[in-house]
C-alpha cells in the first residue's frame, strides 16, 4: 500500500479526523451492548460484521490499541460467537458459518490469544468452495444453457456471501485481504491457489470501463455499472499489483466518481480506496462530516467505523497491524 | 407479530380480491390525493397501527428509473398517516449495493419524504429472526428475515412495474425479495437464487404476505429489467389488497399473460387470485390503459397474442 504522505489532502484530513474523534468514536463506543459485541445500529443485537468493524476503528484511533477495555470486551463476544466448525454466523442464532468469518479472522489475528480460533477460521474459509465453478455445473451450463447470460469465465473461483453458492466482488476481496496478511504457517494447503484463483476471478469480474460492481460486469451483453463499495474492497484486494492496466482503470473510474458518491458509507470507503492507490483527495469534495448531517449515517455502526478508519492516514488495520499514530 | 392466517387460502375458499387501477400521467400530478381518495375505498383496518411501506430502492438512480419513485412513496406514507396510522415506516434492504443511503439519495427520497431518521429502516441490517418456511416450496426450510417487518400490523408492497431478466416481471411479490436481509444473505442475496427465483417467491410470501400493494406503473421498465432495461411509461397506479391480484392485473396491463409466469401462476393456488373472474377491478378497466411491455426472447411466451385479451 502506498502511503499517503504527500499526496494526500492533509488539511482536509485533519477535519475529517477531528469529525471521526468527536462523534463517530463517541457513537461507537455508547453502542457496545453488554455482551461486549455490537449491532448495525445502538439498541440492536450484537452482529459478528459491526463488531468486527467497531473493533478496527477503536483500535485504530486508541493509541493503546487493543489493550483498550472496550475493544477487549468485543474481541471476547467474537471468539463465544464462532461455531465447532470454525466459521463465524452472521445473526447470532444462525448455526451455520458465512463471509463474515473473514472479518472474525482479520480482528482476531492481532490477538495473540486467538491464534487457534483464527486458524480455524481460515481453514474454513479455504474449505468453503462457491458452487458456481464447481466442474459439474460448468459443464451442465455449456450443455444446457443455451444463452451465455454473464459472459465470464467460470473457472475462476473466488467467495461467496454464503456457503455454497456463488463467488461475489466483495467476500472474495475481503477474503484475499485477509489471507495476504495471514502468517504463512495458519494458511492450510492450497490456499496460495485458492489466492491466485481469486484474483483472476477479480480481474475477470471488473467492469468493462473499470471499477467493480456486485460481480456482474456484463448481463446478457450490457456492460453493468461499477459501484464504489466493491470498486474499493477490490482495489484494497489488488493493491500489491498498482501499475496493472486494471488497476489504474478502476482506480481512475474511482477518481472519477468520488464526486458521485452519496452515502457516507462509499464516500468513506473511496477515501480509503484513493490512499491505497496513492491519489490525492480530490479538492472540494464532499466531506464526511457533510454526509453525515444528512442522514446521520442511518444510525449504522459499521459506516461510523469506516468513517474513522478513513480518517486514519495510513492504513495498519488492513494488514491485521494496529496503528499506533492515529 | 402478524399472523400469518391470510396467507395461504386455497383459491376457491378466498374471497374475490379487490384491485383499483389509476391514471396518473406523470410524477407532478396530485399522487397524495389519487392515493389517498382509492386507499378509502379500501377500508383497510390501519387505524393507530404500525404500517411499513416497502418500496422497490433495488440501486443507485438519480433519474429513478428503477426503482419506485420517491413521490409514490411520500404520497403513500401521507395517505396513510392520514387515514389514521399510529406510525408509517419505509423500510428495503437493496439488494445489490449495501450503501443504502446512497440508494436514497440518489433518488432523492428524503426531499420528498422529509428527514428519514426514525422513518426509514435498512432491513438488510435490522435484527433477524429465524422464520420456518413451512411451504417448502424452494429448498430453504427456514430464513432469517427482519423483526420490523414480522412486527409491524400492515405490510404494504410498493414494487415498480417492470420486466425482469429471470422472474418474467417483477412486481409486489418479487419485491419482497427486498425484506430478505443483505447482513445474512449478502449483496445480492444470492442464496435465494440458487434456491430458485420463482420458488424463494412463493416461500417468502407465504410466510410474510403484504397486506396490500401499490405498483408504481407511472414510468415502469421493459425488456432486460429489474435494472438495465428501458423507461416504459404506462401512466398507471395499480393498488389491491391482495398481491397475486394486483401483479395478475399489472402483467394485463403490461400486455403479459400473468399464467405464464411461473411463481404468478402458482401463487394462485394459495396466496392470492390470478384469476380475473375472482378480482373486482376497480378504476380503469385494463384495456384503457393496456400498454404492451417488451420482453427478453426468454420470456416471449409471456405475451398475450396478437390483438390481447384483455378487452
Amino acid at each position: 500500500m502506498t502511503p499517503a504522505g504527500d499526496s494526500l489532502d492533509s488539511q482536509h484530513l485533519l477535519s475529517e479526523s477531528a469529525f471521526a474523534a468527536k462523534l463517530c468514536l463517541p457513537l461507537i463506543r455508547s453502542a457496545q451492548n453488554a455482551d461486549g459485541g455490537w449491532g448495525f445500529q445502538a439498541g440492536l443485537q450484537s452482529r459478528v460484521e459491526p463488531t468486527c468493524w467497531a473493533i478496527l476503528a477503536l483500535r485504530a484511533h486508541e493509541s493503546t490499541a487493543s489493550s483498550g477495555e472496550i475493544p477487549a470486551r468485543g474481541l471476547e463476544f467474537l471468539q463465544k460467537a464462532q461455531l465447532a466448525n470454525g466459521s463465524w454466523p452472521a445473526a447470532a442464532e444462525e448455526s451455520s458459518g458465512s463471509w463474515v468469518t473473514v472479518l472474525a479472522c482479520w480482528v482476531l489475528a492481532a490477538d495473540a490469544q486467538a491464534r487457534e480460533a483464527v486458524a480455524a477460521g481460515v481453514k474454513w474459509i479455504c474449505n468453503d468452495w462457491p458452487h458456481d465453478s464447481a466442474t459439474w455445473r460448468r459443464w451442465r451450463a455449456r450443455l444446457f444453457s443455451h444463452r451465455n447470460i454473464t459472459e465470464q469465465n467460470d473457472s475462476y473461483r473466488g467467495w461467496g456471501w454464503t456457503p455454497h453458492t456463488s463467488s461475489w466482488v466483495e467476500p472474495t476481496s475481503l477474503a484475499l485481504i485477509l489471507l495476504a496478511s495471514t502468517p504463512g504457517d495458519l494458511l492450510p494447503k492450497g490456499a496460495a491457489r485458492r489466492r491466485e484463483l481469486a484474483r483472476c476471478m477479480l480481474y475477470d469480474r471488473m467492469c468493462p470501463g473499470g471499477g467493480w460492481n456486485c460481480g456482474n460486469p456484463m448481463v446478457y451483453g450490457v456492460a453493468g455499472e461499477p459501484l464504489i463499495v466493491p470498486t474499493v474492497w477490490a482495489l484494497l484486494a489488488l493493491r500489491d499489483e498498482p501499475k496493472r492496466p486494471e488497476f489504474v482503470m478502476s482506480l481512475d473510474w474511482l477518481e472519477r466518481n468520488i464526486g458521485n458518491a452519496r452515502g457516507a458509507a462509499s464516500l468513506a470507503l473511496a477515501r480509503i480506496g484513493m490512499e491505497a492507490g496513492g491519489r490525492k483527495w480530490p479538492q472540494g469534495a464532499t466531506t464526511i462530516a457533510e454526509m453525515y448531517s444528512r442522514n446521520e449515517f442511518l444510525q449504522n455502526i459499521a459506516v461510523a467505523s469506516w468513517a474513522c478508519l478513513a480518517s486514519c492516514p495510513r492504513h495498519e488495520w488492513l494488514t491485521g497491524g494496529v496503528a499506533e499514530f492515529c | 407479530m402478524r399472523k400469518p392466517d391470510i396467507a395461504l387460502v386455497p383459491s376457491f375458499q378466498r374471497t374475490a380480491s379487490r384491485v383499483a387501477i389509476r391514471r396518473a400521467v406523470n410524477y407532478q400530478q396530485d399522487l397524495p390525493a389519487v392515493i389517498y381518495q382509492t386507499l378509502r375505498v379500501f377500508e383497510l383496518p390501519v387505524k393507530g397501527k404500525t404500517v411499513l411501506l416497502k418500496p422497490n430502492l433495488v440501486g443507485f438512480d438519480p433519474l429513478c428509473e428503477m426503482n419506485t419513485h420517491p413521490y409514490v412513496i411520500a404520497a403513500t406514507r401521507e395517505s396513510f398517516l392520514r387515514l389514521g396510522a399510529a406510525q408509517v415506516l419505509i423500510g428495503d434492504g437493496p439488494a445489490m449495493d449495501r450503501d443504502t443511503e446512497a440508494i436514497i439519495e440518489s433518488v432523492r427520497l428524503r426531499e420528498f419524504a422529509g428527514p428519514l431518521g426514525g422513518i426509514f429502516v435498512d432491513l438488510n441490517l435490522d435484527d433477524v429472526k429465524r422464520v420456518v418456511l413451512s411451504t417448502h416450496a424452494s429448498r430453504l426450510n427456514e430464513l432469517y428475515l427482519p423483526k420490523t417487518a414480522l412486527g409491524v400490523d400492515f405490510l404494504v408492497s410498493m414494487p415498480k412495474l417492470k420486466t425482469h431478466h429471470w422472474a418474467g416481471v417483477t412486481l409486489s411479490l418479487k419485491n419482497m425479495f427486498g425484506i430478505v436481509p443483505g447482513s445474512c444473505y449478502g449483496w445480492p442475496k444470492n442464496v435465494l437464487h440458487w434456491a430458485g427465483i420463482d420458488k424463494s417467491i412463493l416461500d417468502i410470501n407465504a410466510a410474510l404476505r403484504p397486506d396490500f400493494a401499490i405498483v408504481d406503473g407511472i414510468v415502469g421498465m421493459e425488456g432486460n429489467g429489474p435494472i438495465q432495461g428501458t423507461p416504459k411509461p404506462c401512466g398507471v397506479l395499480v393498488l389491491g389488497d391482495d398481491p397475486v391480484a394486483v401483479d395478475a392485473t399489472c402483467c394485463r396491463v403490461m400486455g403479459l399473460r400473468p399464467e405464464k409466469v411461473k411463481y404468478l401462476n402458482a401463487a394462485g393456488t394459495l396466496l392470492g387470485h390470478v384469476d380475473a373472474a375472482k378480482i373486482q377491478q376497480l378504476g380503469e378497466t385494463v384495456a384503457s390503459v393496456r400498454t404492451p411491455f417488451a420482453v427478453l426472447d426468454e420470456f416471449k411466451e409471456l405475451r398475450e397474442p396478437e390483438g390481447g385479451v384483455w378487452n
